[in-house]
């Protein structure tokens, strides 16, 4: 461009003209420092705790050094192995899953195809921790529903055993499974279907174009997906904990949990553990991410295709069985039993010896701590998710609409906790602040913080979804219409931003009722929260009580799950 | 039309390092219609945003009935909602969650008007554009062309003198958009509101401007009435990007005269002073005959090819001049290899300036 050169000095000097929006500057950083303080300095606290050698209680610590690291690779090789075998099955199992639920929904005739693909949301609500608790319930070792009716058939011995590598494996894939079959089914979706027409008028036949065209374009994604829930399934926590300790299973969560219960609590071991899940979690996940975007997959448009669907004739209602099958092992059979045995005084399927009582919901809804818990839970929901929305709006506002310069930097630290297991940043949590000298450690302050930070990804990409969604010009027009800022956010924005904050609210609130890999290190004897407690309960009181517990939480998340579809026909967004 | 309303004057916008508009300098007639024509990327959106207070410069001037909307040197930036302007959007930014007759309210509601007044205009804009009837519709059920009629409704009920049009008609399919050229044109000559039209369709912006301002890389190529831009293009981009045209390289060999390469010398029209070192010539495919002509200039040739357009047909001929394309009504139809005489006046040749000048 001639007089480029010129052009761009005047303009500089012009730059000099505009008003600077000081204020907006100032809160940003103000809450770019705030995010900062809360995401990062417990992880800081947590790197120097792991290289901790002297007095693991001592802070600053006296003696530096790598041995808590060096410890894990001698004393905990088994956990490692434990570790690794399960994340494996786990994730062939979940990824087999996703796969065949994922084809059955996207390409073939299944009947009710719409409503199955709903239905294939709920494992992912129902929880592991309450999935893991139901199956203990279904398949444990003479007790379990199973095996009680496999003596009353004459049989001999046990017939499952749920309390192994395998059980643990098979309740992880079992929940993990709806996030795998949302991944695989996206990548199935964003085909061309022309890609496969193409292939069949060069003349290739069925088989021919699925080997050829079909599998290499799907691969990637199914690739991407196995990487991901691999990651996913070495950092998960709760059927570890409730299958995996009675069975003196440990994997590298629950030893980080363990070692910070013996006496005195290890928390040098913990960090370093911790620290190594989450390296090895973040280097997955990134590695994942860069495969998605590297785009080397010229197919993954963000375009969504509906796949020319198989005519699969009879065998569609076998294959609409799988899918009910999938359904049934994930939510009906786990939600049917622990029914059933929530209202019995001594849980048994035999129906002629079975005592119906309501007394566990009572005891449940009376016990002292176990309603103190409950209502700390809603409490922390209720006041999570609505503080919460506000200010994570803010940052929405701040990441996607502001002109500020270090917007790149806030949304990458909002997006931080995403990265780090639950369960380390719980830890990273609980070390920070009982060293800080402000005494909120055991109270529900913390729990409200740490339930604050770690939602925070969530409830900013359900909020930006809608923000992005809001056509700027929407917004443009009012003030072209002659409306000034209020009228316009009153009229125009925050009537259409209504739906999603909603969304968010409700998404943050399950998600505190929820939380439990945070809250089982935060948790004060003064500040109990459901989750914990309903772990504890099974450790400690019997299953009937346990199961009368998990159903009570499940429904609360329901109630907020049922108002969510009504309002945004599903929020899948939160799973990938 | 002596009036000016809008004034730009010097205009920049910068977006970081990019220049997005590089010193665009015009003026709009009370009445007038004029429209802003160029390629994606060429600045001529961001000028429209720039006068509806959308978009900040850096530097420049703009004046609304003689007031300052926008000074750099003043520091001075009237808002949006001050500047007594209106706008369709390019995604007509219809509000999904209010009724069509909320929508077309909006700004009589803004300006506080009575509730029978509201009513009053809100019908008298619906029956504009013919949708009266949809009055009480969820905008969100709306198809593309209604969307664009409540768009347009909505932008003139509260009797707006400016009107600013963001590429209203792209989202349309080229039928309805024939059909809602006309209504536009026909609107504006109802309402006598002012407007300034962007588009980057050449054919829009000829059939309902007064006025043309073609735009690239920021800057104005030239400015006229269509049938001054269609007939006397300024620049090669000009000729290029509106209408269809031959390009004929060679150089000036004297008064009125162009010897193009491949040895023919022709005579030429210059819209402009001619410096002598202009290399080419526009000559519009449509005002080539087939048969000589007296007074034009003239080439013999051969038919290469011929596609049938319908309403046309379009000739590739050899000659001298290179392979040329012609136009010609779809009657008389010449077979392909049959030998012809281009001509042209020398009216229609016009000498085009030179790249960058």
């Amino acid at each position: 461009m001639p007089g480029g050169v010129e052009q761009v000095l005047t303009l500089q000097s012009a730059e000099a003209l505009r008003p600077r929006w000081n204020w907006q500057a100032i809160i940003t950083l103000a809450v770019l420092a705030i995010v900062g303080f809360l995401v990062i300095l417990p992880l800081v606290f947590l790197v120097e705790e792991s290289l901790n050698t002297g007095d693991p209680m001592a802070f600053p610590p006296q003696a530096y050094g790598i041995a808590n690291y060096i410890a894990i690779f001698d004393e905990d090789i088994r956990v490692l192995w434990n570790t690794l075998i399960i994340a494996v099955m786990a994730t062939v199992m979940a990824i087999l899953i996703g796969f065949v639920l994922a084809w059955i929904l996207t390409r073939t005739n299944v009947p009710g195809r719409a409503l199955l693909e709903r239905l294939m949301e709920l494992p992912y609500y129902m929880t592991p921790l309450v999935g893991a608790l139901a199956w203990a319930v279904i398949a444990g070792p003479k007790s379990g529903f199973v095996n009680q009716l496999w003596k009353r058939v004459g049989g001999g011995g046990d017939l499952v055993d749920i309390y192994g590598h395998f059980g643990i494996a098979w309740v992880m894939a079992l929940f993990e499974g709806t996030v795998a079959f949302v991944m695989i089914s996206a990548a199935m979706k964003s085909m061309d279907p022309a890609l496969e027409e193409s292939a069949q008028v060069m003349g290739a036949s069925k088989l021919r174009t699925t080997l050829t065209v079909t599998l290499p374009l799907v691969m990637p994604g199914v690739l991407g997906a196995t990487l991901f829930v691999f990651a996913e399934m070495l950092g998960s926590f709760a059927a570890a904990l409730v299958i995996g300790i009675p069975a003196r299973i440990y994997v590298i969560t629950t030893a980080i949990w363990d070692s910070t219960l013996a006496y005195p609590p290890d928390y040098g071991r913990a960090s370093a553990m911790g620290l190594a899940l989450f390296v090895v979690m973040f280097g997955m996940l990134t590695f994942y991410r860069r495969m998605i975007r590297s785009g080397s997959y010229a197919t993954i448009t963000g375009k969504a295709f509906r796949p020319r669907a198989m005519d699969m004739g009879r065998l569609a209602w076998l294959l609409f069985g799988v899918c009910c099958l999938y359904i049934f092992l994930a939510v009906v059979l786990p939600i049917a039993a622990l029914l059933f045995t929530s209202l019995q005084r001594f849980a048994t399927v035999v129906l002629s010896q079975a005592q119906f009582t309501l007394a566990n919901y009572q005891t449940a809804l009376s016990l002292g701590p176990v309603r103190t818990a409950l209502v700390n839970s809603l409490t922390l929901g209720f006041g999570v998710a609505s503080v919460g929305v506000l200010v994570m709006a803010l940052l929405v506002w701040i990441i996607y609409r502001s002109q500020f310069v270090g917007r790149g930097a806030v949304e990458y630290l909002v997006m931080f906790p995403q990265a780090v297991p639950r369960l380390v940043f719980g830890l990273a949590l609980l070390w920070a602040w009982l060293n800080i000298p402000i005494p909120i450690y055991g109270t529900l302050w913390l729990l409200a913080l740490a339930y604050f930070t770690v939602m925070l990804p969530l409830g900013v990409r359900t909020l930006a979804g809608v923000v992005l969604q809001i056509d700027k010009s929407l917004e443009e027009c009012a003030r072209v219409c002659g409306a000034g800022w209020v009228y316009q956010m009153r009229t125009v924005t925050l009537p259409l931003l209504k739906p999603g904050v909603i969304a968010a609210w409700l998404l943050i609130f399950m998600a505190c009722v929820r939380e439990l890999g945070a809250s089982v290190f935060l948790m004060g004897p003064n500040a109990k929260v459901i989750a914990p407690s309903i772990v504890n309960a099974f450790a400690s009181s019997g299953t009937e009580l346990t199961a009368a517990m998990a159903l009570i939480q499940t429904f609360t998340v329901i109630v907020a799950l049922v108002i969510l579809f009504r309002l945004t026909r599903g929020v899948t967004g939160e799973m990938t | 039309m002596n009036e000016t309303r809008i004034e730009v004057k010097d205009l920049v916008v910068r977006y970081g390092e990019q220049v997005a508009v590089n010193g665009v300098s015009f003026a709009v007639g009370r009445g007038e219609h004029l429209t802003l024509l160029g390629p994606s990327g060429c600045g001529k959106t961001t000028t429209l945003r720039a006068i509806a207070g959308l978009e900040q410069p850096s530097s420049g001037r703009i004046s609304i009935d003689g007031q300052a909307m926008y000074d750099a040197a003043e520091r001075r930036n009237v808002p949006t909602e001050q500047r007594g302007v209106s706008m369709v959007f390019q995604s007509y930014a219809v509000w999904p969650h209010m009724t069509v007759f909320d929508n077309v309210a909006y700004g009589l509601r803004v300006r506080k008007q009575s509730p029978a007044d509201i009513a009053a205009n809100v019908e008298r804009a619906l029956d504009l554009v013919q949708m009266r009837h949809l009055a009480s519709r969820p905008a969100s059920r709306l198809s593309g062309g209604q969307q664009q009629r409540v768009a347009l409704a909505r932008a003139v009920a509260f009797s707006p003198t400016v009107v600013l049009f963001d590429e209203p008609l792209s989202n349309l399919d080229a039928k309805l958009r024939a059909e809602m050229r006309v209504e536009l044109r026909e609107l504006q000559r109802r309402l006598g509101v002012t407007s300034v039209y962007v588009t980057h369709d050449q054919e829009e912006a000829l059939a309902i401007s007064d006025r043309v301002i073609v735009m690239n890389v920021g800057v104005i190529e030239q400015i006229g009435t269509p049938e001054e831009i269609y007939n006397r293009p300024r620049s090669r981009f000009v000729a290029d990007f509106v209408g269809s045209a031959n390009l004929i390289k060679g150089k000036l060999s004297g008064e009125g005269l162009f010897a193009a390469e491949g040895g023919a010398v022709l005579k030429v029209n210059a819209p402009h002073k001619p410096r002598g070192t202009e290399t080419e010539v526009a000559v519009r495919t449509a005002y080539i005959g087939l048969a000589p002509q007296p007074g034009d200039n003239q080439v013999a040739g051969t038919v290469r090819q011929r596609l049938f357009h319908g309403d046309f047909v379009q000739y590739v001929v050899d000659s001298a001049l290179g392979p040329l394309i012609v136009r010609r009504p779809p009657t008389n139809l010449l077979e392909e290899g049959a030998p012809v005489t281009l001509s042209f006046s020398p009216e229609h040749t016009v000498l085009l300036q030179e790249q960058g000048a």
